[in-house]
């Protein structure tokens, strides 16, 4: 059994699904904005990157990590929230295009931004486990307490985003307030309050997958979230965009399509794995894989 | 200025061919009058207008939206870039017809899987083919020479044209002038083509598709088809664009055509204005003198431009101007011309009513 944890094979696997988690809690975000605003959030990576460098300043002045995981999603919670209430709102009811244009321009702010005041080298925060891979009997397991924290952390906030919108008030109101935004006011929802929540909730949970990269091997730099986004984004069409569950599925298959490519051809390919994933996803479903294609009933 | 206005809005080929061919005369003129610097500044403006215009033709024709456009733009410059490599002394015209014909066939690539799609979807998709452009090049390395990239033979210039220079840099100055004016000639000749397609059976059909894609399938136009033609053109004047724009560099490098250039053209075809050709001349005129603009605003604010601030200032005025533009301005400069004229003849202005989500 240990020969087998330790094959070339079992060490793609788990890196495939370290990567892919990271991907997944960024479809995630994406999916959570897209529900609440019908907005592809294309700054959704540059907003994580930049609550995540706020974090790794105020850790330089020698608070601990967790400190800096919570500065970090604070941050990028009230980043995600003024976001929607500055540069989204006025743009509902315009074409579908403006909202897409205006987050592309706050990307290349942020991404800017971040150059100017911290350089555009990569950063990195002291990790709190080891990156060591385990060994059982001799054999390296390519698992390290790292990629078990970063697993576990991803899973723990999926969940308790799933508990937020399956069993609490909040949950229902956004939920609500998504799915029929006029019948929802006339219960009595503040549906611009929710939408603004659902853009901070998304912005938190996309600045933790930047703390994980920036906590990661290789650090973070300005313009690092690209990649991530464009992956996240595959992910989370292939899913539908509007199913979580097949957000975080759709993370894992792209991480897990990356990893082999990589192993197994080049690095400089692995981006047009995703896109030819894509592309076959989009031919046999287009309203993706995990979507229900019929009329939902209100 | 009425008389040029009415000039370009002529409805007929022969007059479009006229008014463009006027402006393109114009401007090789003003090149005989700049410094061998804004010269150079002025072709590689002129190149990416090109592909600016295909972007506007795109979003603001047929209502799609492109972050691949960078892409197209490698696309052309490494076809551009590896046929000159086995055949040095192929006429440029050819060279650049090659571009437009494989940037063209990229463009269908990735148009057959994008344009079932709608507004997000294709704008990530896109995003992701011109993510992966650049990784591309750096692996392929026997065909596209990797991380260093390509080299080209530098345009060279005619006999006959060096007869306009004198002085110790007579050859130098008489090249960089020759590059511009050969790419503000080819810009006006894809800009003529447009012209055309705008007021085509397929301009109008494009227009509908845009504005009630219901109505044109009822009116028979086929969906599918026309969104794919649209991005098909769209891709290969961003093809004919980056070949251009490599020529003038007599090089192709992986790093030119990163994601931000995108982005740039973007903002660009937002700052100029959307689906007009007079916003693509502007989008170009912006990126040429961008330079200079960024220096003057980092002489205004004290920046050293060789710091980190100064060095990403050019991205940030950039960011901050696609962003106020599409809150404010959605239509670009184009549009800022009427307001200007409301107030020259100061009459009351009717206030719109807010809109109320």
């Amino acid at each position: 059994m240990s020969a087998f944890l330790s094959s070339p094979f079992m060490h793609n696997i788990f890196a495939g699904l370290a990567q892919g988690i990271i991907y997944s809690l960024v479809a995630l975000s994406l999916v959570i904005i897209w529900q609440s605003t019908h907005v592809l959030n294309f700054a959704q990576g540059a907003m994580a990157m930049i609550a995540t460098y706020i974090g790794m300043t105020e850790i330089d002045r020698g608070i601990g990590y967790w400190w800096c995981v919570i500065i970090s999603v604070m941050v990028g919670m009230a980043l995600g929230g003024v976001t929607e209430r500055v540069l989204i709102r006025p743009l509902y009811g315009k074409p579908e295009i403006n909202p897409i244009v205006v987050m592309i321009g706050f990307l290349g702010f942020l991404e800017a931004l971040a150059a100017a005041i911290w350089t555009s080298t990569t950063r990195n925060i002291t990790e709190p486990f080891s990156q060591i891979y385990f060994k059982s009997n001799g054999h390296l397991v390519f698992l390290s307490s790292f990629i078990i924290f970063q697993i576990v952390l991803a899973m723990g906030i999926m969940l308790s985003v799933a508990a937020l919108f399956r069993f609490t008030k909040l949950g229902l109101q956004l939920r609500a307030s998504a799915l029929a935004p006029e019948v929802s006011r006339l219960l009595g929802v503040r549906v611009s309050r929710m939408l603004t929540i659902g853009w901070t909730l998304s912005a938190g949970v996309g600045a933790i997958a930047a703390v994980i990269i920036a906590s990661g091997n290789f650090g973070l730099f300005p313009t690092d979230m690209d990649g991530i986004f464009v992956a996240s984004f595959i992910a989370a069409a292939v899913g539908g965009l509007e199913s979580p569950l097949g957000a975080v599925a759709g993370g894992l298959i792209i991480g897990l399509t990356e990893q082999f490519i990589v192993a197994y051809w080049s690095p400089d390919v692995a981006p047009l794995g995703g896109i030819i994933i894509l592309v076959i996803a989009l031919m046999i479903r287009p309203q993706g894989l995990f979507t229900k294609n019929t009329i939902r009933r209100v | 200025m009425d008389w040029l206005r009415s000039l370009t809005r002529q409805e007929t080929t022969h007059s479009r061919l006229l008014a463009i061919a006027f402006l393109t005369v114009l401007t090789v003129i003003i090149t005989f009058f700049l410094p061998p610097v804004a010269d150079s500044q002025l072709a590689g403006g002129a190149a990416i207008a090109v592909v600016v215009l295909g972007l506007s033709w795109l979003t603001g024709w047929s209502g799609q939206i492109s972050l691949g456009n960078s892409g197209f733009m490698a696309v052309g410059a490494y076809a551009a870039g590896i046929w000159a490599r086995h055949h040095a002394s192929t006429p440029l015209v050819f060279t650049l017809v090659l571009a437009i014909v494989i940037g063209g066939i990229s463009g269908l690539i990735i148009a057959i899987p994008s344009t079932r799609l709608h507004g997000p979807y294709l704008a990530g998709m896109t995003l992701a083919f011109s993510a992966a452009v650049t990784p591309l090049a750096q692996n392929f390395t026997s065909v596209t020479g990797g991380e260093g990239g390509l080299f080209m033979n530098s345009l060279v210039t005619p006999k006959w044209f060096l007869h306009f220079f004198s002085g110790p840099n007579a050859a130098i100055n008489a090249n960089a002038q020759w590059s511009a004016d050969l790419a503000v000639v080819v810009a006006g000749v894809m800009f003529f083509f447009m012209a055309n397609l705008f007021h085509s059976r397929t301009g109008r059909a494009m227009r509908l598709v845009r504005d009630n894609d219901v109505a044109a399938e009822l009116m028979g136009v086929n969906l599918a088809r026309a969104r794919t033609t649209a991005f098909v053109v769209s891709a290969a004047f961003a093809g004919l664009g980056g070949a251009l724009y490599s020529l003038l560099q007599a090089s192709v490098r992986p790093e030119t055509f990163p994601i931000g250039l995108s982005i740039t053209l973007l903002t660009l075809m937002v700052l100029g204005g959307i689906g007009t050709l007079s916003g693509a001349v502007i989008g170009g005129i912006i990126y040429a003198f961008s330079a200079n603009l960024v220096a003057h605003v980092n002489s205004l604010t004290g920046v050293n431009p060789t710091s980190n601030v100064g060095a990403n200032m050019q991205g940030m005025i950039f960011s901050v101007l696609l962003i106020l533009t599409m809150l404010f301005a959605p239509r670009g400069i184009v549009s800022l011309k009427n307001p200007l004229r409301r107030l020259l003849r100061a009459r009351p202005v009717t206030i719109a009513a807010k809109e109320v989500h």
